[in-house]
């Protein structure tokens, strides 16, 4: 899962992005409005975490260009602007979720957790299939009852592909959100991380599309 | 002890005054009333003697063996009080006449008299004691006689007692009346006065709206107008420190925000690495707070006014105290500066608090450091022209559009992408510094028209 991450407070942007990576998200962090305006027309987000006040473009103004260019990524306001009224502006400038400065860690995730689980209509933060269950909140994995450990990147790979059972992903959208940006990918890094999960869950959980990427089917 | 009452004063120097002018007053027409009235009993004495002698002058009148008595009837006492009646007055006093010949022997006398000379006969006016009783006596020689018409002095005296009553009767009667008066005026005099108290007194705490008086007079105004612009300095300085306290809780948010996240994150760490980088981050954030704090608590020092009892400061020194305060900084960021100074021998004194222009010229050299790339130089340059100090800080950072200029002086600004972990507050303290010691702070290109220029000028001491 990949999420945008605009602030332009260097400690805070940093706790941030700390917090969200060790819980296996894939971050990209920008610091101004102009960044985080391209980030979100050209970017494949699944959640974005957005401060209001930015150099180059406040954040409000950013939110709004974004919705007009038909970006639909849920938006999650970080922000010390904290009266009814900003907040209200906020939302009605097209941000999912608001939360206020300073706040919890532990509800910001829990927040982050409500924007992916309405993106795919979902009311639960375990995503199922078959005998196998993936628990957003504890971070765990388990096959057939017993858990199952997987490393950071099985963990987010296994989490993007069932989040949208039956969907094609491309090579491209999946490395993207395990490395971002910024991160350097070895070109079979990903065929490594399927084959991994495979051995480790069972292998018809994750189909190969040649030439274009993987799938997980629908359980039958 | 208990204030005197201005009310009590003028009331009570009032009547204190007013009796002592009106019982003078009083006092002098009353002898001066017993005074005309004695007089005019004593012509009146004199009158009755002529007229006796006159009527005499042709009469034997007797002789010392068988002087004649004459009986001369009394005046109507039935008569109502002050009254004249048609027979005569109630003020008829009781008139005795003796006619002495030349030796002095009784010839005749009234019946109401003594049958004893009143007096060796000497001419004019006399008081004499007879039978217990002091009567008021003239003599007059006539034809070798003497005539001596007498009348009873406490009759006399309870006659003008009563005309001179009658005199300052109105006088004292109107005192009363007169002290009525006075409270009154005092109290309408002093009115105002008491209205402000009374609306002083029942004010709230919080409530530093102007006072206006129904009525004005022209005492009161000057203290309800001194009282006015009390209040509206509190008003504005309450309003600052409020400002101050809300702009404060605002600005401590992202800053806690990060130390809490941090702190989170570092209880949660999955792994040593992790913690300890967590827990490295929250140094410097609290670190960022500290700053942040004791910049709060500049900006509140500068804000208070100048100490009444302002040294001669020298700018060198104060550079020197800076340049020594902002080393951590300066090494941290390679920073080098380089201090010039025209004319190179002077001190470039100036009059205030060496704290707080040293404090001044902290955030300065800071704000230099602070905002320049790593191994940039800093340039401070000390001028003394025409009575004027000056103190000029050249950076080679990324300098300040002319447009936020005035801006960057605003508490709590910091321009979009600076980097922005500074406070905010830096140039606000130099301007308020700098204010209060009669200088001002302007922001130019720096050198080449590349960086920035803050110069502070300051009135400098002569010598």
């Amino acid at each position: 899962m990949r999420i945008l991450l605009v602030e332009d407070d260097e400690l805070l942007g940093g706790g941030i992005e700390d917090a969200l990576t060790r819980a296996r998200y894939a971050v990209e962090w920008v610091r101004s409005g102009p960044l985080a305006l391209a980030g979100l027309e050209h970017g494949d987000f699944d959640a974005v975490v957005l401060d209001l006040g930015l150099p180059g473009m406040d954040g409000l103004e950013v939110l709004r260009r974004a919705r007009a260019a038909r970006c639909n990524a849920p938006v999650l306001i970080l922000s010390a602007r904290d009266t009814v009224a900003q907040r209200v502006a906020g939302l009605d400038a097209g941000a999912d979720d608001y939360l206020v400065k300073p706040f919890d860690v532990d509800e910001l995730l829990a927040r982050v957790r409500v924007l992916q689980r309405r993106a795919r209509g979902a009311t639960s933060n375990v995503l199922e299939h078959g005998s196998l269950r993936l628990d957003l909140v504890a971070l765990s994995v388990t096959c057939k009852g017993q858990p199952v450990v997987l490393q950071r990147r099985e963990f987010m790979l296994l989490q993007k592909l069932l989040a949208t059972p039956g969907q094609v992903l491309t090579r491209a959208q999946l490395e993207e959100s395990l490395y971002g940006w910024n991160g350097s990918v070895e070109s079979n890094a990903l065929d490594v991380h399927v084959h991994n999960l495979r051995k480790k869950l069972y292998p018809e959980l994750i189909r190969t599309v040649r030439g274009v990427g993987y799938v997980a089917d629908p359980p039958a | 002890m208990k204030p005197r009452s201005t009310r009590a004063v003028l009331l009570g120097g009032s009547i204190v005054v007013l009796l002592a002018v009106l019982g003078a007053a009083a006092w002098i027409g009353y002898e001066g009333s017993s005074d005309e009235a004695a007089e005019l009993f004593d012509a009146r004495l004199a009158t009755s003697a002529r007229v006796l002698a006159a009527l005499l002058a042709a009469q034997p009148a007797g002789d010392a063996a068988a002087p004649i008595v004459i009986a001369v009837p009394a005046p109507l006492e039935a008569q109502p009080h002050d009254q004249p009646g048609p027979l005569g007055h109630p003020y008829e006093t009781k008139i005795a006449f003796q006619v002495l010949d030349g030796d002095g022997r009784l010839l005749m006398r009234s019946a109401a008299a003594p049958p004893a000379p009143y007096a060796p006969p000497a001419p004019g006016f006399s008081t004499q004691r007879h039978a217990g009783r002091d009567w008021r006596v003239f003599s007059l020689p006539s034809g070798g006689r003497w005539v001596q018409a007498a009348e009873r002095d406490d009759v006399r005296g309870e006659l003008s007692g009563k005309l001179a009553l009658a005199a300052v009767a109105p006088l004292i009667a109107g005192i009363p009346l007169v002290l009525v008066l006075l409270a009154l005026l005092v109290r309408y005099g002093l009115a105002p006065l008491a209205e402000l108290a009374r609306r002083i007194e029942r004010r709230r705490a919080d409530s530093l709206e102007p006072i206006a008086l129904p009525r004005n007079t022209a005492e009161i105004v000057p203290v309800v107008e001194a009282l006015n612009g009390l209040l509206e300095r509190v008003q504005a300085a309450m309003a600052r420190e409020r400002r101050f306290t809300a702009d404060a809780a605002h600005e401590l948010r992202t800053p806690l925000a990060a130390l809490k996240i941090h702190a989170q994150n570092a209880a949660r760490a999955g792994s040593d690495a992790e913690r300890q980088a967590s827990i490295a981050r929250m140094l410097a954030g609290l670190q960022r707070s500290v700053r942040l704090v004791e910049q709060m608590l500049a900006l509140s020092r500068a804000a208070a006014s100048l100490t009444p009892a302002p040294q001669d400061v020298s700018l060198r020194q104060v550079v020197e105290d800076a340049l020594d305060d902002v080393l951590p900084t300066l090494k941290e960021r390679s920073v080098k500066v380089s201090v010039a100074a025209e004319p190179s021998v002077a001190d470039f004194v100036v009059r205030g608090e060496r704290d707080k222009l040293t404090c001044l010229a902290r955030n300065l050299i800071d704000n230099a450091a602070r905002y320049a790339p790593r191994g940039s130089s800093v340039r401070v340059e000390l001028a003394q022209r025409d009575g004027v100090a000056s103190l000029a800080v050249w950076d080679q950072g990324p300098g300040i559009p002319p447009e936020l200029r005035e801006r960057v002086f605003e508490s709590y600004y910091r321009i979009p992408g600076s980097g922005a972990d500074g406070s905010g507050l830096g140039l606000a303290i130099v301007r308020e510094i700098a204010r209060q010691h009669g200088g001002a702070v302007r922001i130019a290109e720096g050198a080449a028209g590349r960086g920035t220029c803050v110069r502070v000028t300051l009135p400098g001491v002569p010598g």
